[in-house]
């Protein structure tokens, strides 16, 4: 436990090796930054381990200090982010292993697996923080580990665009965190988490400061989780290579900003007004996103948009005060969305295209990972027994206990629309007829299968960690930690499992009608509806929507100034530069030699100066 | 009116009117004799001042070597008539200007000066006191103008001296 | 006896003074620009001698610093006619506005 701090160092270990030798280590330097991470992993799993009914952790030394305020640097360790620690190694370490393999032949191999040990690097730094300014800083590294893997093909204009897009809207969020941390800071007194909730249970905070912080730090989360309105960049974020997809736009970055709003769980429990909005954006987002991803035809833009919905999901659960609902989905999400990024990486290395219209066919091609797609569908789609079934009815059940009902209709919604795109796309891919020949199609080698099974297992099994029926083992151990979080309603009236079942099977005997038999039309919606097809095929036109208004604004702005800059500043410093020039060629002219023109400028002179001082009375006054 | 004012004024007007003449004569002989009244004229304001050692140096160095010196230089060199050598109007007026300026600035300056107690004993014993103080106070300057004459007597014969190796190559 | 003014002696050295003044700056012929400033260092002198006696610490320290400006200008004229002289020889002119080897 006291040598937690050494799990982010090591992958920063190997993002250092690898910038200084990874030119010589070729093909070799993925082993550095494997080693690094299943060390961190090895680490983590015995903090977690240590956690599991231990005591919380926290070691910090002063870094600066300003007058009487003290900034400090540390680590803290408690059974939340002890969690986060094992999932964001795990994950990092599988999505190691599997790059190894998916990225052989590039040439900036270990560019990649550089930037990859220093995103683990920011993201275990960002969950160990105890203090906010910390999290800050690593949430500002997560960022740029993000930017430079979607911008990882920077020779495409479209991966160039795309993490220039991720970078700024991710910015806009981070400046209301900004201001919601120097907001804390100023109320608080403090960047502390402990010291922060100590502050807000002693009530020194008004109840409208609570609430505004909380707001602004939900905005941080917003723009960092893709939730609405800030969620564009995400989707656009899968121009970067897919391993780094599923650890970063999957499992690990983007639920930063759900742990954030889990791990300052008190400052929003402390206003209802902030909940209510987590709550509403989360619940807005999970629908919206998930009805998008009715329509997309790029495969790994369906995920990417139900990563969105599968987000708003969890923001949902925590605004409805479900606590350990939302952690939980955080974590079983973590693990069946990494295997579906990864298992759709296997199936793009193997037909090298994104357009599901084009695959089909491929269960009989790809033995192994089409029946692991499989698992991470049915436990993304809430099927029984799976873990997205158990961590999804917490949710549902979480949010009806918390009386909204309207937001509970939209997230079982969302569950149907959940269950019917992620079989719309297994079937599309694996089922049916290849519409197209792709030559000779593989499946991919070992270090690829073995991660995607390790995922496979936990995305069943993760979800037994905590269930109505065998124990609550989840809540148990999260209710050690700092968050004192209110009794849940464990035990929902009885119809929401059912409910939510009914409703994925619904959603997948649909799919299986549209696209496995095609009983029914596939475009019977296109068909019927055209204009509402094409809106929520092109995203309900929130791209188009801020090109218009933000982006246009923006840069007619920009133009405006720039014109402003060229012909008014800069015609003014012109216009001085050469008036000065002016002044000093006439100058230089009227300089003739004569002895006697320079005595009457120097008389001319004296005499001004000697105005000056009349006026103001004489030298001595 | 005192005779002492009576003879301020005389001097006061025959230094003025020199000055005038020397600016407005055209002849230049003739007017370095017209500032030969003006120096005389101030001479005698000296003694008014109770400065008689002052008046004889004046009357010594000033009308005496100075004129003369400046009469040297004048019959070394050659000299057109003035009339043509005028110089243009405009610069005439501005320098008329400013100086006109100038001496509107100070004159309000003068009128606002506020007086001490004059001294009554300065012309008991001038030059006795002067030669006194001179050579006990003021010894060290007064040695440094010595050693200032020496340098303008020896520059002024390199400068003033014929370059006779360079006229020889000519 | 201290029927005179102070002001008066100083109008009259600062009639002088711009006399010399208007002189030095209008005059092409370099010996009257010269007299010139002689005019103006007279003016000075006398503007020493009646502070020596009116001032507001009257003594011989004026008179005798008018001594020592009187034996700069002496050394000033000297020198100066000594520059005249060369100029001449070199220009076979006397004209200032014609003394132009400073430009540039």
């Amino acid at each position: 436990m006291q040598n937690a701090w050494l799990i982010p160092l090591l992958p920063l270990l190997s993002f250092i090796l690898l910038l200084l030798f990874g030119k010589k280590l070729k093909e070799a330097s993925a082993y550095a930054g494997i080693g690094a991470t299943l060390l961190s992993l090895m680490l983590a799993a015995a903090v977690m381990l240590g956690q599991w009914g231990g005591e919380s952790y926290k070691a910090e030394g002063v870094w600066l200090s300003i007058g009487k305020h003290a900034v400090t640097m540390g680590y803290e360790i408690n059974p939340l982010n002890a969690l986060m620690l094992v999932i964001v190694t795990l994950v990092s370490f599988l999505v190691h292993v599997y790059s190894k393999s998916y990225m052989r032949g590039d040439d900036r191999f270990h560019v990649f697996f550089a930037y990859l040990g220093l995103f683990t690097f920011a993201m275990l730094g960002l969950v160990l923080s105890p203090n906010l300014l910390q999290v800050y800083m690593f949430w500002e590294l997560v960022g740029l580990g993000s930017f430079l893997l979607i911008g990882y093909y920077y020779f495409k204009p479209e991966a160039k665009a795309a993490a220039k897009k991720a970078f700024i809207m991710t910015r806009i969020g981070d400046v209301g965190l900004f201001i919601g941390i120097i907001l804390l800071y100023w109320q608080a007194g403090s960047f502390e988490y402990d010291e922060i909730f100590k502050a807000i249970a002693d009530g020194t905070i008004s109840s409208d400061m609570i609430t505004l912080i909380a707001i602004l730090i939900f905005v941080g989360a917003v723009g960092k989780s893709g939730q609405l309105p800030l969620h564009t960049w995400l989707p656009d974020a899968m121009e970067g290579p897919t391993p780094v997809s599923a650890l970063i736009h999957a499992a690990t970055m983007v639920a930063a900003g759900v742990y954030l709003v889990a791990a300052m769980y008190p400052l929003f429990e402390a206003s209802s007004a902030a909940m209510t909005t987590v709550a509403v954006v989360g619940g807005i987002t999970a629908i919206f996103a998930a009805s998008i991803g009715l329509m997309q035809k790029d495969i790994k833009r369906v995920l990417a948009y139900s990563t969105v919905s599968q987000l708003g999901y969890m923001m949902l659960a925590l605004g409805s005060g479900g606590y350990t609902a939302g952690v939980f989905h955080l974590m079983t999400h973590a693990f069946f969305k990494a295997l579906l990024f990864l298992a759709a990486g296997s199936v793009i290395h193997a037909v090298h295209t994104q357009n599901i219209e084009e695959m089909g066919g491929l269960w009989r091609k790809l033995k192994i990972t089409a029946p692991l797609f499989l698992i991470g569908a049915l436990s993304i789609s809430g099927f029984p027994l799976f873990s997205g079934f158990f961590s999804k009815d917490e949710i549902l059940m979480a949010t009806y206990g918390d009386g909204r009902y309207g937001l509970f209709v939209l997230a079982v919604l969302a569950a149907f629309f959940t269950a019917f795109y992620m079989f719309r796309l297994f079937f599309m891919v694996f089922a049916g007829s290849p519409s197209q020949e792709h030559g000779k199609v593989g499946e991919s080698d070992g270090p690829m299968i073995l991660p995607m099974a390790v995922l496979g297992v936990l995305a069943v099994l993760a979800g037994y960690l905590n269930t109505p029926w065998f124990g609550t083992f989840l809540a148990d151990y999260l209710s050690h930690g700092p968050v004192r979080f209110a009794a849940e309603g464990e035990h929902g009236p009885i119809w929401i499992p059912i409910l939510a079942t009914a409703v994925s099977l619904a959603g997948i005997l649909l799919a299986y009608l549209m696209y496995g038999k095609k009983k029914l039309s596939r475009n019977w919606l296109s068909r019927s509806l055209p204009s509402l097809s094409t809106i929520v095929y092109r995203k309900y036109y929130v791209d188009e929507a801020y090109d218009a208004t933000v982006v246009r604004g923006t840069t007619g702005f920009s133009c405006l100034w720039s014109y402003v800059d060229r012909y008014l500043v800069e015609g003014a410093v012109n216009g001085t530069v050469s008036l000065i020039q002016w002044l000093g060629k006439r100058g230089s002219y009227m300089y003739d030699g004569q002895v006697q023109r320079i005595g009457a400028v120097a008389v001319a002179g004296l005499v001004i100066i000697l105005l000056f001082f009349a006026a103001a009375g004489g030298y001595f006054s | 009116m005192t005779g002492e004012m009576i003879a301020f004024f005389i001097l006061a007007l025959a230094a003025i009117a020199g000055g005038v003449l020397m600016i407005n004569l055209s002849n230049v002989v003739h007017m370095v004799v017209a500032l030969v009244f003006t120096f005389l004229a101030i001479a005698g304001i000296y003694i008014t001042l109770s400065a008689e050692f002052v008046a004889a140096v004046q009357v010594l160095i000033y009308s005496g070597a100075i004129t003369i010196i400046m009469l040297f230089g004048i019959m070394l060199t050659r000299h057109e008539r003035d009339t043509a050598s005028k110089m243009p109007r405009m610069t005439v007026l501005l320098s008329g200007a400013g100086v006109a300026l100038f001496f509107l600035i100070m004159f309000f300056g003068i009128n606002r000066l506020s007086l001490g107690s004059p001294a009554a004993d300065l012309h008991i014993e001038n030059t006795k006191k002067i030669g006194v103080e001179l050579y006990s106070k003021y010894i060290i300057p007064f040695e440094l103008t010595s050693v200032l004459l020496l340098v303008a007597l020896v520059g002024a014969i390199v400068l003033a001296k014929r370059d006779e190796e360079k006229e020889a190559e000519k | 006896m201290n029927s005179i003014p102070l002001s008066v002696y100083l109008v009259l050295a600062l009639i002088l003074f711009c006399i010399g003044l208007f002189g030095a700056l209008t005059k092409r012929n370099a010996v009257i620009v010269l007299i010139s400033i002689e005019l103006m260092l007279n003016a000075v002198n006398i503007n020493l001698v009646a502070f020596a006696k009116y001032g507001a610490k009257p003594g011989l320290t004026g008179q005798i610093f008018s001594l020592f400006t009187i034996t700069v200008a002496a050394a000033e004229a000297a020198v100066g006619l000594a520059i005249l002289m060369a100029l001449y020889r070199n220009r076979k002119t006397v004209n200032v506005d014609e003394m132009d080897i400073m430009k540039r």
